[in-house]
């Protein structure tokens, strides 16, 4: 095992990270932009270093700050998190040349998966149903031209994306041409490259993802699927697992397909597979991400299995203990990202500070987050606050724990989605499974508050008014009491001193 | 004493009554209240046995109220206000950036028409894209931003004014 592991990331998944380090028993080595110096993965971890201003393009994805970190502390390895360097080719090479072990595949599974046409081909060889589209990057001109071939709605991705960034679904011809410029804008300053693919667009379609992990002895395991149909923006916002939609056969198979892509890059690490799945239950292969996942947690819930901590040990040479008969699920998990961010202004980001913040917690609750009152959300970095996991026997359950641990969160400062998850969690198509990424855009209702608790609200505003106004004007009359003896009455009260 | 609050464009009032107890006035009746601060921002309220826990944040006439998972944003309003209050509806709507953000592209040039729910500006935040609407039909006044450059929440970006 390693003595020292650097975190290249931020936020809660830098915190997530420190966690199975800590419990490996490994020293960990934090880095901060300047937006992040109050932030927790600094003052949890043993080292911290700073690497320069805000903009990620100045810091976290500077692969030379990085490595100089790593060489300074004397950390043997690097995590790369999700997002900024998880899933670049150069880093994972940049390590390996420098002698750091890079928790995660070999940059030769990071590049052919990595590049979407690329990975296309591998599925293609594995056997794995893909949806229609164009062989590779386009030029606008030929873009044009395959839409019209596939038919109307298509899709519009990034080919070096991920994370909903630069992908734009068309419905109509004249809207094409601006939306494959939004998207090239878009895939140029989140990627730096602004190449694109057109694919059809499937109507109705549930996203369906296989975790996968492999060791570096040719050994490759599935740990089941996940379902992340909420979307919004093209992102994710629940995710639960097991998918509601995927019965014990089908679950068998997608998993076998899953590991035989994995396996034809001779996977390394913790990986996911992610596939699109119409009406019909046909399936098809997405892409493949080459890191740890956002929605890991609800795979962890069901399995009992530790991601992450296995990444570190696999990436350290250690062999997968269980064969894939002893992976085994039990109950359900549901996991909400909760956002820094306005449902009813279309889940624009509402940066700010959090002036206050209270987190559930309960039996089968675990709030993966970096969060405290006080902390400042900037416009640099995801809006994400928190992921706030659940687990229950069924889904019904799980269901309704969600949505009583979202009713005991409270966040002051910034506008979230809080209630926009707690209406979904109300809903009778969510209720019953019948979920699709078409969700949201064909529930306007659920993004605006009903304002039932309008009574409550305005009692609480008018006591707090009322209470604010009394304070006032004690501390008017306090002001002639001598201020030794307003010291004195403090610190006994705090228990310091007794009078 | 009566509070006056504005929520949503809509004016609630509540009294609550000051004596031995505190009472609060509902559909006519009045019941006890009971408000404990249990931390910095954290309350107990309990009315009339009822138990409601609320973060509440106040930053002068603010008040934002959370409520199970719900935010209530009052502005609390004194009764001279409120009576001095008439919407002037004018014929000139500004548009504004709703958060820190970088215009990407302007799409209508000064003097150029625009219909309602037309986009007038994309504009970039945390990598994402949107782009911003015209709220009425009519003429582009002024343009008061560049492409490239970065905007404060609530800048104003392009003025349109109705024909």
């Amino acid at each position: 095992m390693f003595n020292k592991i650097l975190i290249a990331n931020r936020g809660e998944i830098a915190v997530r990270i420190i966690r199975a380090c800590r419990e490996l028993g490994v020293k960990t080595v934090a880095v901060y932009s300047d937006a992040d110096r109050r932030s927790l993965h600094v003052a949890m971890a043993d080292e911290a270093y700073h690497i320069g201003p805000p903009a990620p393009g100045e810091s976290y994805l500077v692969i030379k700050k990085i490595i100089d970190v790593a060489k300074h502390s004397g950390a043997e390895a690097v995590h790369p998190g999700y997002g900024f360097l998880s899933e670049k080719e150069a880093f994972a090479d940049a390590c390996e040349k420098e002698g750091i072990v890079f928790i995660g595949p070999s940059p030769e599974a990071i590049r052919l998966m990595g590049d979407k046409i690329t990975a296309r081909k591998i599925a293609q060889g594995a056997k794995v149903p893909l949806v229609p589209g164009s062989e590779g990057a386009v030029t606008d001109v030929e873009a044009v031209g395959i839409a019209k071939k596939i038919g109307y709605p298509v899709m519009i991705k990034a080919s070096a994306g991920g994370g909903g960034k630069g992908m734009r679904l068309v419905r109509k011809q004249d809207e094409f041409e601006s939306s494959l410029r939004m998207a090239r804008s878009e895939a140029r300053s989140a990627f730096g490259d602004d190449s694109v693919y057109v694919e059809k667009f499937i109507e109705q379609s549930r996203h369906v993802e296989i975790q996968v992990i492999g060791d570096s002895h040719g050994n490759v395991l599935h740990l089941f699927e996940r379902e992340c149909s909420i979307q919004r923006r093209h992102q994710k916002v629940i995710e639960e697992s097991p998918s509601p939609a995927i019965r014990d056969k089908m679950r068998k198979k997608m998993g076998e397909v899953a590991v035989r892509i994995a396996k034809a890059v001779s996977y390394r690490g913790a990986g996911t597979i992610e596939f699109i799945m119409d009406q019909k239950e046909n399936f098809y292969f997405l892409e493949m991400n080459t890191r740890i996942q956002v929605e890991h947690p609800v795979t962890e819930m069901i399995t009992g299995f530790d991601i992450v901590k296995w990444m570190i040990r696999i990436a350290a040479g250690e062999k997968l203990l269980l064969k894939q008969k002893h992976i085994s699920m039990k109950g359900h998990a549901l996991e909400c990202r909760v956002y820094a961010e306005d449902p009813e202004k279309n889940f624009l980001p509402s940066p700010g500070k959090l002036e206050y913040v209270r987190s559930p917690s309960g039996p089968g609750v675990r709030d993966d987050s970096s969060i405290y009152s006080g902390y400042e959300v900037t416009s640099f970095y995801d809006p994400m606050l928190s992921k706030l996991i659940v687990w229950a026997d069924t889904r019904e359950e799980a269901i309704k724990k969600m949505d009583s641990v979202l009713r005991e969160y409270i966040v002051l400062g910034v506008r979230t989605n809080i209630g926009f998850l707690r209406r979904v969690m109300g809903n009778d198509e969510f209720i019953r499974g019948e979920i699709d990424t078409g969700f949201i855009e064909r529930h306007p209702e659920l993004l605006k508050s009903n304002g039932n608790g309008i009574e409550l609200a305005l009692i609480a505003a008018a006591l707090a008014i009322r209470n604010s106004t009394k304070e006032e004007v004690e501390t008017a009359t306090q002001a002639k009491v001598s201020n030794w003896k307003l010291f004195a009455r403090k610190l006994a009260v705090s228990g310091k001193i007794a009078i | 004493m009566i509070y006056t609050f504005k929520f949503q464009d809509q004016i609630y009032r509540i009294n609550l009554e000051d004596g031995k107890q505190t009472e609060v006035e509902i559909d006519g009746k009045k019941f006890p209240v009971c408000f404990q601060k249990i931390d910095e921002r954290f309350y107990s309220i309990l009315i009339d046995g009822e138990s409601i826990g609320v973060g509440i944040l106040k930053k002068g006439k603010k008040v934002e109220v959370f409520l199970n998972g719900e935010l209530y944003e009052f502005e609390s309003i004194s009764e001279r206000e409120r009576q001095s209050t008439s919407a002037i509806i004018s014929g000139v709507q500004q548009i504004k950036s709703p958060m820190p953000s970088r215009v990407v592209k302007i799409l209508k040039n000064v003097d150029e028409a625009v219909n309602e729910g037309e986009g007038v500006i994309v504009i970039e935040a945390m990598k994402m894209e949107s782009e911003l609407k015209s709220p009425i039909n009519g003429r582009v006044k002024e343009v008061k931003v560049k492409e490239g450059s970065a905007v404060e929440s609530g800048s104003v970006l392009i003025v349109i004014s109705s024909e």
